[in-house]
């Protein structure tokens, strides 16, 4: 078996919790960290060391804003970002063709 | 070396991404259209002395038909307006999930509204409490797959549905009251209330 693409899988989205951020950010323009939170049945204290994360990365741009007088900080995924999940995604799926039984 | 992880990864993404939509679908319109829907049928049960238990359970088993058809359209519109499935895992989620507790409503209200035993007991006290009962579990159910607020929507059907309850039987037993009035405002009081605070609070959706 090639070892190649997994070896090649961006390590930071590779983490189950960034995973699950990036794929709900994927499907959708912009989510409140609210959505995300209970969404993904997260910590507040969990997410946002992720969210820093894949900021720090580049992938995830927050936006700080008021709702109703109320704080509202919105996330949503930066191009670079949208780059390396598609990568991400198809590196997967290249590695369950290659392991595909013939 | 095994690829499972893989292909469950990637079930997971799939998921997610599907779960995404669904946390964009709009419940006001959904909500206000319940709640219009009930007032009418309310006022209609109200104004025409629908008052037998056969016509009451009727009356208010057609309306729920309508209430369900009306929400999936209306979901349905949202997804085709998006480009997205309608049919999709997370949907069936939440319709399977809200299967039981409807059905066991649709079953109590067949078998004390329009069975034989309504000729001898009034079940159209009773059935008001109990379908908001199991209208609030069907909401907390389904609410594990959609925004913490829909699973709240359901405590507050299960904690006034208590309440009423509490007050009919054991603080004032002899409180007369039309089961039409307690149907409107649980089925059309509460969800126009919902709607309207998600009307005025939800984010619209930018770029959509």
């Amino acid at each position: 078996m090639n070892p190649e693409p997994y070896l090649q899988l961006d390590r930071v989205i590779h983490e189950k919790g960034r995973l699950a951020i990036m794929s709900m950010l994927a499907a959708s323009p912009e989510l409140s960290f609210t959505e995300l939170r209970d969404a993904l049945a997260m910590t507040d204290g969990n997410l946002t060391t992720h969210i820093k994360a894949l900021q720090q990365e580049g992938y995830l741009a927050v936006a700080k804003s008021y709702q109703n007088n109320r704080p509202l900080t919105t996330c949503s995924l930066t191009a670079a970002g949208r780059k390396a999940f598609a990568g991400y995604i198809s590196l997967l799926e290249q590695i369950v063709r290659q392991n595909k039984p013939r | 070396m095994d690829n499972n992880w893989a292909v469950e990864n990637l079930s997971t993404i799939r998921t997610l991404m599907e779960r995404s939509a669904l946390y964009r679908r709009a419940l006001a319109p959904i909500m206000l259209f319940a709640g219009i829907v009930g007032v009418i049928a309310a006022a209609v049960g109200l104004h025409w002395h629908v008052d037998s238990a056969q016509a009451f359970t009727l009356l208010w088993l057609v309306t729920a038909l309508l209430t369900v058809a009306g929400a999936f359209f209306i979901t349905r519109k949202q997804a085709l307006k998006d480009n997205e499935p309608f049919w999709s895992p997370p949907t069936r989620r939440v319709a399977l999930a809200l299967c039981p507790p409807l059905t066991a409503g649709l079953m109590l209200g067949v078998f004390f509204g329009l069975g034989s035993l309504a000729r001898f007991i009034d079940f159209t006290v009773l059935l008001p409490f109990l379908w908001a009962f199991l209208y609030g579990c069907a909401l907390h159910a389904a609410g594990f797959f959609m925004p913490r607020g829909v699973r709240l929507f359901g405590w507050v059907y299960i904690v006034s549905a208590s309440i009423a309850l509490g007050y009919v039987l054991l603080v004032q037993p002899n409180f007369e009251f039309d089961g039409h009035w307690l149907m409107g405002l649980f089925f059309g009081g509460l969800h126009l209330s919902y709607g309207s605070y998600l009307y005025l609070t939800e984010k619209k959706n930018p770029g959509v």
